[in-house]
């Protein structure tokens, strides 16, 4: 496994470079904006979660290169392994890299030892699991096209609830239960008291979810024809 | 004589075309051709020896191993050139060539820094700034710096210009011709094999119609050319398929002796080429 990492780290570190190199900016920007740890951990998740995939895979659909892997002496195990160890190590050495930024740059206005707290990383890496585990089995089995394709159909579903809403009002909009669902839900993680129960259980479910997610993608990339 | 691949009973089926019961055998240390029209399943042969994609029935050993229970171990003994090379476009072709090496236990630096010298390729160069004759040749260089013992080309000299062909395939049989390689070569240009097979398999829609050593085809099949009506292509022995225009009849026989020695000078006989053979089984009248 330690060979596909290099190798999926030469392949991607310049997209890495530059995705980082955006960050910084965008990390720094949040921290002068956002007083609250909480949110600026939320949206960092978010925009990790959702990038570092993103860019791994996407190179790997542009330049057709899972074919020159799939041909190198190993299983494919190995390789979607290998996917899911380099994301992390991307995902984590980039959410250090955001923590840093809160505590370096003068102007931040996040106080850092609230985001050092174990509950304030479990819901950061929770959050990023629940990207994750979706976008790397999606993305493995439908490529970039099949992202773009759900990012648009969901564009249409939302313009096809508001549509609905406006016809059935606020009180059934579907819409705002949607959003509304959304938001408690992350309240409520983020409201929760920082027991050990809670913990253990955030960091299971981080850890379940890439789990399942492992296996579907290993399943997926076992029948992923070249 | 040992094999180097030996496929038997090999299917796989897609959406309006079926690869069918598929045998074939490479021996070690000579370069079977698989030759066929465009479409006629040799990209599917090379893909299901690489397991790229899933066959569903068949199986295929790769010097005796099983290609996909011993996937590891069968593919570290094989060169592969892709009929479109697959790298990052943006990296250095030093950098992709240092991903790779780790893979490969035989992995010879030197005797890449060798072909990449011979075949005048830039170390330095991206991958995107490479003609599509370049980026062949850079994938050919990777397939031959492991110390391969099978070499796997799928049509590596389609859309090369023909000094190009020449030129790549003079290397080829120097090099593998030097080293005892086993290689199988797809192609539909047949005269590139010609100058360098020891075999030829011959798939067309999807079945493999023979298999053979070729210069045993060359010997054994023949054109006969006949003026006017005078001879049926069902008389022809051996009959693989013909093409009748106004006045004459052009018909591939197998068995070129035996049509010689039946029909006399009732027509005129011509060694086949590849192309001939290829030809009228593919496009002729009459091939079943």
């Amino acid at each position: 496994m330690i060979k596909v990492l290099r190798m999926e780290f030469v392949f991607n570190r310049r997209q890495l470079a530059i995705t980082m190199a955006i960050f910084s900016i965008y990390f720094g920007w949040m921290a002068n904006r956002i007083p609250s740890p909480r949110a600026f951990l939320v949206l960092t998740s978010l925009m990790i979660g959702l990038a570092i995939p993103f860019g791994i895979l996407g190179r790997e659909d542009k330049f057709k290169t899972a074919s020159l892997v799939c041909s190198l002496p190993l299983r494919r195990s190995s390789v979607v392994l290998a996917k899911y160890a380099m994301s992390w190590i991307t995902i984590g050495l980039a959410l250090i890299y955001a923590i840093v930024l809160t505590a370096v740059l003068p102007f931040a206005r996040i106080p850092l030892g609230e985001i050092l707290n174990p509950k304030s990383l479990l819901i950061s890496l929770a959050m990023i699991s629940l990207l994750f585990s979706f976008i790397l089995p999606f993305t493995t089995r439908f490529g970039l096209i099949g992202i773009i394709i759900f990012l648009v159909s969901t564009q249409v579903l939302g313009i096809l609830l508001l549509v609905l809403g406006q016809i059935l009002g606020p009180a059934l909009n579907p819409l705002r239960m949607v959003i509304g669902t959304a938001e408690n839900g992350i309240r409520f993680v983020l409201d929760h008291p920082s027991t050990s129960g809670f913990l253990l259980t955030l960091a299971a479910s981080a850890v379940v979810l890439n789990a399942v997610s492992f296996f579907i993608t290993r399943v997926l990339y076992a029948r992923k024809e070249m | 004589m040992s094999n180097a691949i030996e496929i038997q009973g090999l299917r796989k089926e897609y959406h309006g075309f079926t690869l069918e019961d598929v045998s074939f055998r490479v021996p070690q240390g000579y370069i079977m051709g698989l030759i066929g029209p465009n479409g006629a399943g040799k990209t599917t042969v090379i893909k299901l020896i690489m397991n790229l994609i899933r066959r569903q029935a068949g199986e295929i050993k790769v010097f005796g191993l099983d290609n996909l229970r011993y996937e590891p171990e069968v593919k570290a003994r094989i060169g592969f050139v892709y009929d479109t090379p697959r790298y990052p476009e943006d990296l250095r072709l030093k950098e992709i060539a240092a991903a790779i090496a780790p893979f490969y236990e035989g992995w010879d630096r030197s005797r890449f820094t060798a072909l990449m010298e011979e075949f005048e390729l830039p170390f330095k160069a991206t991958f995107k700034k490479l003609s599509h004759g370049m980026r062949m040749k850079f994938s050919l260089a990777v397939a031959l710096s492991h110390n391969a013992d099978l070499i796997l080309m799928d049509e590596p000299t389609a859309g090369l210009d023909p000094n190009f062909r020449f030129e790549l395939i003079e290397k080829l049989r120097s090099i593998i011709q030097n080293e005892k390689k086993s290689v199988l070569f797809s192609s539909h240009i047949t005269t590139d094999l010609e100058r360098i097979a020891d075999y030829i398999t011959f798939i067309h829609r999807g079945r493999i119609v023979f298999s053979a050593a070729k210069d045993e085809l060359l010997e054994t099949w023949g054109v006969v050319k006949s003026a006017g009506d005078g001879i049926r292509p069902a008389d022809i022995p051996g009959f693989r398929g013909y093409r009748r225009t106004d006045y004459n009849l052009e018909a591939l026989t197998s068995d070129i002796a035996t049509a010689r020695r039946n029909l006399g000078p009732a027509a005129v006989y011509d060694k086949a080429t590849l192309e001939d053979i290829m030809f009228f089984i593919s496009k002729g009248t009459g091939h079943d």
